[in-house]
């Protein structure tokens, strides 16, 4: 037996590979805790990589990261729901709010420089033919996806133009044509057909599925929900139907007083939409039986909404309509309360009898909901789970397949099912999704500071209310680039990962010294699940009692302080990638 | 507002640095406490933190190594009245006392001046302690005094204000021949006297350093005259003030300058400072020079009671760990004034020397300093060992070398070992620093913990077969509680291999590491 060979605690790995890539369970959970921004988002955006490129004035190179997640960085950059900001790091590690995610993504698709061409393809052609219906975000990214993957890829819509709810929902002061077309047209040139004004039917969805090796129903949500409104039986416009008529310039007034019933996009839209085709000094309110909480509408939206002096009356919920003999309507509401011990988003409503609100209401505007045209989905189908249905090479994705959600979500599983199809399709899975490690050689210099955490997130700028009321303007202005790299340089860059090799490492603690905040602990030992991912970390106080120096991906900050001073070169810095790989072993 | 955005940034260092560097020690001494912006600047004071809370340290500067007998008592006294009374000796040749107080620096560094001695520059990104070999004027072997000339460039330096902000510390010596008793090869700036064309001058060697990245230094020049000597050390202060890093001080050293550069460009940049400032370059020899001097051996220092061209000795004082009491240093102090030159002299075996003293006189002041408790003989043996303060007193220590000390001095302290006990040094310490610069000893120990089933336990990295010129090779990794058995293991296994008088370092280099690795480990 040999002497002075020790026996020592096993070392943690948190990948499967050093450099390279990784596809295991434990590289996902690892790079899932690492980035936290990138495992909200339901696309899955590489939003630290695309964020440095701004930080360090590559726009055009920040656009091109966002696309290749999602097909519509220009729009999302805009009207997204931004899970991702609510998972942001900067929520934890300090006060000053989430990095602006979001807007960063506006500002990139804002300012290329270069003329943008289509994703490359993945795969050679297939000679499998797909017919995709509805021409939404969910349709459309399953379409380009599907085309990098090599397919022949035809999108039939109803409508005139596509984009489904981006030109039909969202309205132009959101959302300005020209980005939604722009980036369309992307897609187009990646080789994807687009054929509008096809109004598809139960039997032309049957058809389809005989013609074609694969067919994906992505027709969204537009059959809408009402509520009976004693007295307003006849009056009451649909919130969906007011939009598409706005959108396409065919509403062009409304009568007096408007109130909105709803609390979602389409409500606040709805009021919003109202305030600029209105009569000049008419209320405009939107009624909502919930809280603000609840409601479809940002911190921006709402102080616009303040601007534009929509009331926003919550807590409410109609109970009838009158109508006074010289014409003039009113909308009556029952009170709602809250529910001790709940708050926001989760609050528990309670109406309270025989209370009664008044609102003054020559047109009433009713956008609570819509859901999905049931009839296009052929007979027998009784299974749609992941978006497979029980019909072979039928598929469902975005609002039709999952009830109105948001953009990113419909993104996310056009996404989705694109690889289903193909898995379907080619009898295998022919994109995994992995996780690129590289050894970084910069001394930890991610460019970013301690200091940079100090910097307040500066407001989105927005056009005055005099100007916004001319054509339609949108009225978030964007980004200008000192206020974007300004924003960029607050994100920690997550998708660099500090680590220590715990071979390396003499437990001289300066790292933990040098470190600025509670990021590096002593160890006494490490849990792990049966992927090997650590799962717990119990603490040591004592020197003795530390079997590990252990870095806290979750605290980290990534300023690279512990890398620089470690004596031993134990600590090193990964960039972490995580994204499709082509599978090549079988 | 928009904070700068400048996506690479200088070190925090820098931005202290550049807000100020005056301190008021009387005024911090009322309030009582030392910000940590301070205490990065009281660095250039010579005043350095503890491991202790509240508890600091200060470092005397003592060029050339060496101080009257006057002031050494000088610092006996103050260190009793405002410290603990306990007195280390660096390796670098400066004296430095703990336990200091903030309110009490101001008056530590008033009373120290009284006699000369001073602080200043102790610590800090400037130029250190200028060091010499110790015989300095009286080694039969030395070309030039090196002592004369460290003083000289400690004076001009330390007085031009344009190096005070270097971007990190920059270390020069000095030493009299190629034998290299000041370690030119582990310092920023290293100078060997040499004899060339019958004119005595220097060979210029720069870039090296321990830490916890080793470098060995490279030739600048193979020969400079004696006159431009300090010119030369200016223009490699002005390049390494250029040219250092300032964003990451791990990188900051002239070391990295010139392993990043290349040691032709640095020579460019040093000959173009030189030019600049209208000194002259007359003499100068790039290439390596055969030296005509006379023959040295190969460790001078490994000689008990020197004698020097003058016809007078030097006798050794052996300090353990390099620490002693006041009271001891005010005996030796005053010891020196009775058989000696009246002064003492530092080495960089953390020991102190008398020179000038008479044949007759050497056994009564041996006698006299056997009885304070110390050795005179054994200097650069194996019992010699070096070992830098460990956690007693440094706060990045990770080991209390200390304790190996005593271990394996009691090891090397047997019978068995009596006859190779010339045959190489230790040196002990207590984190990748190296403040005991493990790494050019026949053995080196550097603290480590290491990892068990759960836990941590205090261990070394061993090396063996270091020289200043070629880093020790790695036996391997050793918890403090083996590390006495290691040492037996390797010294008996040097035994049975050992050639007449080779050094443990040369027997290392001629069998390869293996051989110990084997004899250490067990058959594999
Ligand atoms: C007014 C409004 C505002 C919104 N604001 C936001 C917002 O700010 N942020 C956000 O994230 N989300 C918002 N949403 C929600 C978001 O637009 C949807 O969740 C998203 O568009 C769903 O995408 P999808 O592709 O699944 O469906 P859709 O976008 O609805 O696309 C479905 C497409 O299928 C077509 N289609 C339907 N039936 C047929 C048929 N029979 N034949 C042929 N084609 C058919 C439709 O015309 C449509 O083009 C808003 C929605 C509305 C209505
Ligand atoms: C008390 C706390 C001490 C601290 C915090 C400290 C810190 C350091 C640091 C950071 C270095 C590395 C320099 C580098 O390579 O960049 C170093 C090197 C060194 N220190 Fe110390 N030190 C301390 C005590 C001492 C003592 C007591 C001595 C002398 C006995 C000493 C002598 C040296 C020497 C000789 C080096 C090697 C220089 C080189 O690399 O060229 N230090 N020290
Ligand atoms: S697309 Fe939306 S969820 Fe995804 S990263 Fe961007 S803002 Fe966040
Ligand atoms: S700091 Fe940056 S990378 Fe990290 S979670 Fe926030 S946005 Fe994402
Ligand atoms: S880079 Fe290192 S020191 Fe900096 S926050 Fe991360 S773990 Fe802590
Ligand atoms: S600085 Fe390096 S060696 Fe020291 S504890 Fe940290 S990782 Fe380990």
């Amino acid at each position: 037996m040999a002497r002075f060979k020790y026996n020592k605690a096993a070392k943690p790995l948190e990948s499967t590979v050093e450099t390279g890539i990784g596809t295991s369970a434990l590289d996902l959970k690892t790079i899932a805790k690492a980035i936290p921004c990138q495992e909200a988002c339901p696309a899955k955006t590489n939003v630290p990589a695309y964020i440095e490129a701004i930080a360090r004035g590559e726009d055009d190179k920040a656009y091109r990261i966002n696309q290749e997640d999602n097909i519509f960085p220009g729009v999302l950059g805009r009207i997204c729901t931004r899970v991702c900001e609510d998972a942001c790091r900067h929520k934890w590690t300090n006060v000053e709010g989430p990095v602006q995610i979001c807007h960063l993504k506006r500002y990139a698709a804002d300012n290329i420089k270069e003329k943008q061409s289509a994703m490359p393809p993945w795969f050679g052609p297939t000679g499998k033919k797909i017919m995709v219906i509805g021409a939404g975000p969910a349709g459309l990214s399953a379409a380009r996806d599907l085309s990098r993957m090599g397919h022949q890829v035809t999108v039939v819509e109803k409508a005139p133009a596509p984009g489904g709810m981006l030109v039909d929902g969202i309205p132009a002061f959101r959302l300005p044509r020209d980005i939604v077309s722009a980036e369309i047209a992307l897609i187009e040139q990646g080789g994807v057909e687009i054929r509008t004004d096809v109004h598809v039917t139960q039997t032309m969805v049957d058809d389809y599925c005989n013609a074609y090796d694969a067919v994906l129903l992505a027709a969204g949500t537009t059959v809408t929900n009402s509520i009976a409104i004693p007295g307003a039986e006849d009056r009451q416009i649909s919130g969906l139907d007011f939009m598409r008529g706005y959108n396409r310039g065919e509403v062009t007034a409304v009568r007096g007083n408007v109130v909105v019933v709803g609390g979602g996009f389409t409500a606040v839209d709805c009021a919003r939409a109202a305030r600029r085709v209105g009569e000049k000094d008419a209320l405009v309110s939107i009624a909502y039986r919930r809280t603000e909480a609840s409601m479809a509408a940002d911190k921006n939206e709402f102080q616009a909404m303040a601007e534009e002096e929509i009331a926003i009356r919550t807590l409410l919920s109609p109970l009838r309509f009158e109508l006074n003999d010289r014409g003039a309507g009113t909308l009556v509401l029952q009170r709602n309360l809250v529910a001790d011990g709940t708050l926001g988003v989760k609050a528990k409503i309670v109406p309270l009898e025989g209370s009664e609100v008044r609102i003054p209401c020559d047109t009433l505007i009713v956008a609570i909901g819509q859901k999905r045209d049931e009839s296009l989905l052929p007979f027998g189908v009784d299974s749609e789970e992941d978006g497979k249905t029980s019909k072979p090479g039928l598929f469902v994705s975005g609002d039709f397949k999952g009830g109105s959600a948001d953009v990113i979500s419909a993104v996310a599983s056009g996404k989705n099912v694109a690889r289903l199809m193909d898995e379907y399709l080619m009898g295998k899975r022919r994109l995994m999704r992995g996780v690129k490690y590289e050894v970084t050689d910069c001394d930890g210099e991610t460019g970013r500071y301690r200091d940079h955490d100090i910097q307040f997130p500066l407001p989105m700028p927005m056009a005055p209310v005099a100007q916004r009321f001319e054509n339609n303007a949108e009225v978030e202005t964007g980004f200008t680039q000192l206020i974007a790299q300004n924003a960029a340089a607050r994100c920690y860059l997550c998708h660099y990962k500090f680590e220590i090799d715990q071979d390396k490492c003499i437990h001289c603690n300066w790292c933990i010294e040098a470190s600025p905040r509670d990021c590096i602990k002593k160890a006494a030992r490490i849990f792990y699940d049966a992927d090997g991912f650590p799962t717990k970390v119990f603490e040591a106080e004592r020197n003795q009692d530390a079997t590990y120096i252990y870095i806290d991906n979750d605290e980290c900050i990534r300023c690279g302080k512990c890398l620089r001073v470690c004596p031993t070169e134990a600590i090193r810095m990964r960039k972490l990638e995580a994204g499709d790989c082509v599978k090549c072993d079988d | 507002m928009p904070k700068n955005l400048i996506f690479k940034r200088r070190s925090e260092d820098e931005d202290i640095k550049a807000s100020g560097m005056y301190l008021d020690f009387d005024e911090m001494g009322k309030k009582g406490v030392m910000s940590s912006a301070d205490s990065s600047i009281a660095k250039w004071y010579g005043i350095y933190k503890s491991r202790q809370p509240g508890q600091h340290m200060a470092r005397i500067v003592i060029p050339g190594g060496v101080v009257t007998s006057e002031q050494a008592k000088n610092i006996a006294a103050v260190s009793e009245k405002y410290g603990q009374g306990i007195i280390n000796v660096t390796t670098r040749q400066a004296l430095q006392f703990h336990w200091l107080k903030v309110p009490n620096l101001a008056d530590v560094m008033r009373e120290l001046f009284e006699y000369g001695n001073s602080t200043r520059h102790g610590c800090g990104d400037v130029t250190r302690n200028v060091t010499a070999c110790p015989l300095a004027e009286t080694c039969p072997a030395a070309r030039i005094n090196a002592r004369k000339w460290a003083r000289k460039t400690a004076d001009v330096l330390g007085a031009q204000r344009d190096l005070d902000d270097l971007p990190r510390k920059f270390k020069i010596n000095y030493s009299g021949c190629r034998a290299d008793c000041a370690q030119p090869h582990i310092n920023c700036v290293g100078l060997s006297g040499v004899v060339y064309k019958g004119q005595p001058g220097f060979k210029v060697v720069i870039g090296g350093g321990m830490g916890w990245k080793p470098f060995v230094a490279q030739p600048l020049f193979g020969f400079i005259p004696e006159a431009s000597a300090v010119d030369v050390c200016r223009a490699v202060a002005l390049l390494f003030r250029e040219h250092g890093d300032r964003f990451n001080r791990a990188k900051s050293r002239l070391k990295f300058v010139v392993h990043r550069n290349g040691i032709d460009f640095c020579r460019d940049v040093v000959l173009q400072n030189l030019l600049s400032e209208g000194k002259s370059q007359e003499g100068f020899v790039v290439e390596d020079i055969d030296d005509e001097g006379t023959s040295y051996e190969e460790r001078p220092l490994l000689q008990d009671t020197p004698k020097g061209t003058d016809g007078l000795f030097t006798v050794r004082v052996i300090i353990p760990k390099g620490e002693l009491p006041f009271r001891k240093f005010y005996e030796l102090a005053k010891l020196s004034e009775q058989y000696g030159d009246q002064r003492l002299y530092t080495s960089n075996r953390q020991n102190l020397e008398m020179h000038g003293v008479e044949s007759r006189d050497v056994s009564n002041l041996k006698f006299a300093i056997h009885n304070l408790g110390f050795e005179t003989d054994g200097s650069f043996s194996l019992r010699d060992i070096v070992t830098c303060v460990g956690t007693t007193y440094c706060p990045k220590a990770v080991t209390e070398t200390r304790v190996l000390f005593d271990r394996i001095h009691r090891l090397v302290s047997r019978d068995t070992y009596r006859g190779i006990l010339s045959s190489g040094i230790i040196n002990i310490t207590g984190c990748p620093n190296s403040c005991s610069p493990y790494r050019i000893a026949d053995i080196g120990f550097r603290g480590m913990r290491i990892r068990e089933e759960e836990g941590s336990v205090e261990g070394y990295e061993v090396l063996l077969g270091g020289s200043q010129t070629s880093f020790g090779e790695k036996l391997g990794e050793f918890k403090l509680c083996d590390c006495e058995e290691v040492v037996t293991l390797v010294l008996d296994a040097f035994m049975m291999v050992r050639r007449d008088d080779e050094f443990l370092t040369r027997c290392v280099q001629r069998v390869g590491i293996e051989y110990f690795r084997r004899a250490v480990y067990g058959e594999v």
